[in-house]
C-alpha cells in the first residue's frame, strides 16, 4: 500500500537521506531501526510531507504523495505519532483529539474514532479537560496515538512511541500497536526498542547514515549479528 | 481635572492603540512574523478614511465599506510576501520595517507631510463629547473603546470557541503537525493577515476621525503599540485590549500629574519590569489559549 522508491531528503544542503526504498503492504507492521542520527524521522516526516523529498517517489495506495502539499497527505489516509509526541500543550487532551480529526472524511467519524480512542485509552476519557502540556509523559503518549487515531489512518507511522516511558507503560504502548494493527491499520514502527520492535514486526528495515543498509523479515534480522554491528552504526 | 477623569480618559484613548496592538498581537502570535508594516497600513487607512470623507458623502464611519476590503487584501498579500521569501521572525522586523517605510512614503508622496484632518463638516465626531456625571469623554475616544470591545469579544470567541479558532491556536503551537493532520497553513496566514489588515483599516479611521494625520504618526505608535502588544501577551487578544486601557490610563495620569513627556517613562518601565517578572505578559492564558 505504501511503495518508496529512491527516495533523497536534505535539510538544506545537508542531505539526510540517500537512495532509501521500502514497501509496506496492508496490515503490515514493518520496523525501521538504526542508531541516532540515521534518518528515522527524517524518513517518516518525508512520508507524512512533513519534510519535502527532493527526489524519489512515494506512492500511497496509487497517489504520489510528494506531488501533495504537505497538509493533504493525511486525507489520503496516513497519520503520524510524532517523534516527541508534539501535542498542543495549551489544548486539552480533548481539543488535542478533535484536532486529529480535523481532516473532513475524519471528521465524520469523529463520534466511532472517539469512542474507540478511549477504548483504547480509558485514561484520556478521565483527562478530557487537562491541558495537554500537563499530563505525564505516558499519558501524552498516548494522546499522541490517540490524536493520530482520529484521523482513522489506514497506514499509522510511530516514531519512537517508547521513547522515555516506564516499562509498563511501554508495554501498554506495544499492546495498543498490536491491536491497532488488529483492526487493519498498518504501521510503520520507527524504534530504539529495537526487540521489541522486532517482536511485533513482520518486517524490518536497518538506516545507517542515511541509507538502508539491511532489510528482511523480522525473525531473519532479530537473528543476524550484523543488525546489531549496523546499528553500533558501523 | 482628577484623577479619575484622567485615568479613564486615558484608558478609552488607549483602547485606539489597543486595537492598533491587536493585528500586530495576532500575526505575532500566531503566524511567528513581526509586522511593522502593519502600521503603514493603519496610516494608509487614515489617509483613505481622510480622502473618501472628504471627496465622497460616505462620511466617515462609512469609508470602512471601502477601507477594511481594501487593506484586508493588502494585508493578505504582504503576507503572502513575506511567505513566498520565507523571512523568519527575526528577519521580518528588518523586512517589515522597509515595508513600512515605503508605505509612509507613499502616503507622503500622495497626501505630502501637511497635516491634514477631516472638515468638521464631514467629521462631526472630532468636536462632540459625551458627559457622564462631572466626567466628559470626545466621542472618537468612545467610539475607539466601543469598537475595541466588538472586535476584541469577537475575535476572542472565534479563537477561543469555534473549532476554526482551535485550529488556529493548534498551527500557533505546532505549526509542523497542525500541517501534518490537515491543517492548511497558507490559509490561515492569509486568513489572519487579512483580519489584521481589516483591524488596520478600523484603527486607521478612528485615528483620522480623532484630528490631525500625518505621515509621521506612523513611527510615533511604534514605542506604545510595541509596550501594549508585550504587556498584553503576544497572541492573547483579551489581554492586548486590558493592557491598552492600562498603558492609556496610566499614561492619562502620568500626563495629568506630572507631565506629559513622562508617560513613555512610566511605561516603559512597566514594560520592563513585565518582561523580567511576567514574560508572558500581564494577563496569563486561561486554559487553551493560544
Ligand atoms: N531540522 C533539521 N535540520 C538539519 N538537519 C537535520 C534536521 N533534522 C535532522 N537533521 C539531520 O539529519 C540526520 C538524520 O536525523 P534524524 O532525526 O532523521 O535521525 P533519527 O534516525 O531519527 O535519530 P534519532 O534516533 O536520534 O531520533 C541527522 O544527521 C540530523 O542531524
Ligand atoms: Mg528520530
Amino acid at each position: 500500500m505504501l511503495g518508496v522508491t529512491d527516495l533523497d531528503v536534505f535539510y538544506g544542503d545537508a542531505q539526510a537521506l540517500w537512495d532509501v526504498s521500502m514497501n509496506v503492504d496492508e496490515g503490515e507492521v514493518v520496523a525501521i531501526v538504526g542508531s541516532n542520527g540515521a534518518g528515522k524521522s527524517t524518513f517518516v516526516n518525508a512520508v507524512m510531507g512533513i519534510n519535502r523529498a527532493r527526489r524519489g517517489s512515494i506512492i500511497f495506495e496509487g497517489v504520489e504523495l510528494t506531488n501533495l502539499a504537505g497538509h493533504r497527505t493525511c486525507r489520503q489516509g496516513i497519520a503520524i505519532v510524532p517523534e516527541g509526541r508534539r501535542l498542543f500543550p495549551f489544548l486539552s487532551v480533548q481539543e488535542n483529539l478533535d484536532l486529529g480529526a480535523f481532516n473532513r472524511e475524519a471528521r465524520r467519524h469523529h463520534h466511532e474514532s472517539l469512542a474507540w480512542v478511549h477504548e483504547l485509552f480509558p485514561r484520556l476519557s478521565e483527562r478530557r479537560d487537562q491541558l495537554a502540556g500537563t499530563l505525564s509523559g505516558g499519558e501524552q503518549q498516548m494522546v499522541a496515538i490517540g490524536r493520530a487515531l482520529m484521523a482513522r489512518p489506514r497506514l499509522l507511522l510511530m516514531d519512537e512511541p517508547s521513547l522515555g516511558l516506564a516499562p509498563v507503560i511501554v508495554d501498554e504502548v506495544f499492546e495498543r500497536i498490536e491491536r491497532v494493527r488488529a483492526e487493519g491499520v498498518s504501521v510503520v514502527l520507527v524504534e530504539q526498542n529495537v526487540k521489541r520492535a522486532l517482536d511485533i514486526s513482520a518486517r524490518a528495515y536497518v538506516l545507517a547514515e542515511g541509507r538502508i543498509v539491511q532489510q528482511g523479515s523480522a525473525a531473519e534480522l532479530a537473528a543476524s549479528p550484523e543488525v546489531v554491528a549496523a546499528l553500533l552504526g558501523v | 481635572m482628577n484623577v479619575l477623569q484622567a485615568g479613564l480618559a486615558g484608558a478609552l484613548g488607549g483602547s485606539l492603540f489597543a486595537l492598533m496592538a491587536l493585528g500586530l498581537s495576532l500575526t505575532w502570535g500566531f503566524l511567528k512574523v513581526i509586522n511593522l508594516a502593519h502600521f503603514g497600513l493603519i496610516l494608509l487607512g487614515s489617509y483613505l478614511t481622510f480622502e473618501l470623507a472628504t471627496s465622497t458623502p460616505l462620511g466617515p464611519l462609512n469609508t470602512l465599506l471601502v477601507t477594511i476590503p481594501v487593506l484586508c487584501v493588502l494585508g493578505a498579500a504582504i503576507h503572502l510576501a513575506y511567505e513566498r521569501f520565507e523571512v523568519s521572525e527575526l528577519s521580518s522586523l528588518l523586512v517589515s520595517y522597509g515595508l513600512l517605510i515605503i508605505l509612509v512614503q507613499v502616503v507622503h508622496n500622495i497626501w505630502s507631510a501637511d497635516f491634514r484632518r477631516m472638515d468638521a463638516s464631514v467629521n462631526p465626531y472630532a468636536t462632540r463629547s459625551i458627559s457622564l456625571g462631572d466626567l466628559s469623554f470626545p466621542l472618537p475616544t468612545l467610539l475607539a473603546a466601543g469598537f475595541g470591545l466588538v472586535l476584541v469579544v469577537l475575535v476572542g470567541t472565534i479563537i477561543n470557541r469555534t473549532y476554526a479558532g482551535r485550529a488556529l491556536r493548534a498551527f500557533g503551537q505546532d505549526r509542523e503537525i497542525a500541517s501534518a493532520f490537515g491543517i492548511d497553513h497558507r490559509l490561515i496566514g492569509v486568513v489572519l493577515a487579512g483580519v489584521a489588515g481589516a483591524t488596520a483599516a478600523i484603527a486607521g479611521m478612528l485615528f483620522a476621525l480623532r484630528g490631525t494625520i500625518t505621515p509621521d504618526a506612523a513611527f510615533e505608535w511604534v514605542g506604545l503599540v510595541f509596550a501594549i502588544v508585550i504587556l498584553g501577551g503576544i497572541g492573547n487578544v483579551a489581554g492586548t485590549f486590558y493592557a491598552g486601557l492600562l498603558v492609556g490610563a496610566v499614561s492619562g495620569v502620568v500626563a495629568s500629574f506630572w507631565t506629559p513627556s513622562h508617560s513613555p517613562l512610566v511605561v516603559f518601565s512597566m514594560v520592563v519590569l513585565a518582561l523580567v517578572f511576567r514574560p508572558e505578559g500581564l494577563f496569563p492564558r486561561r486554559a487553551g489559549r493560544h
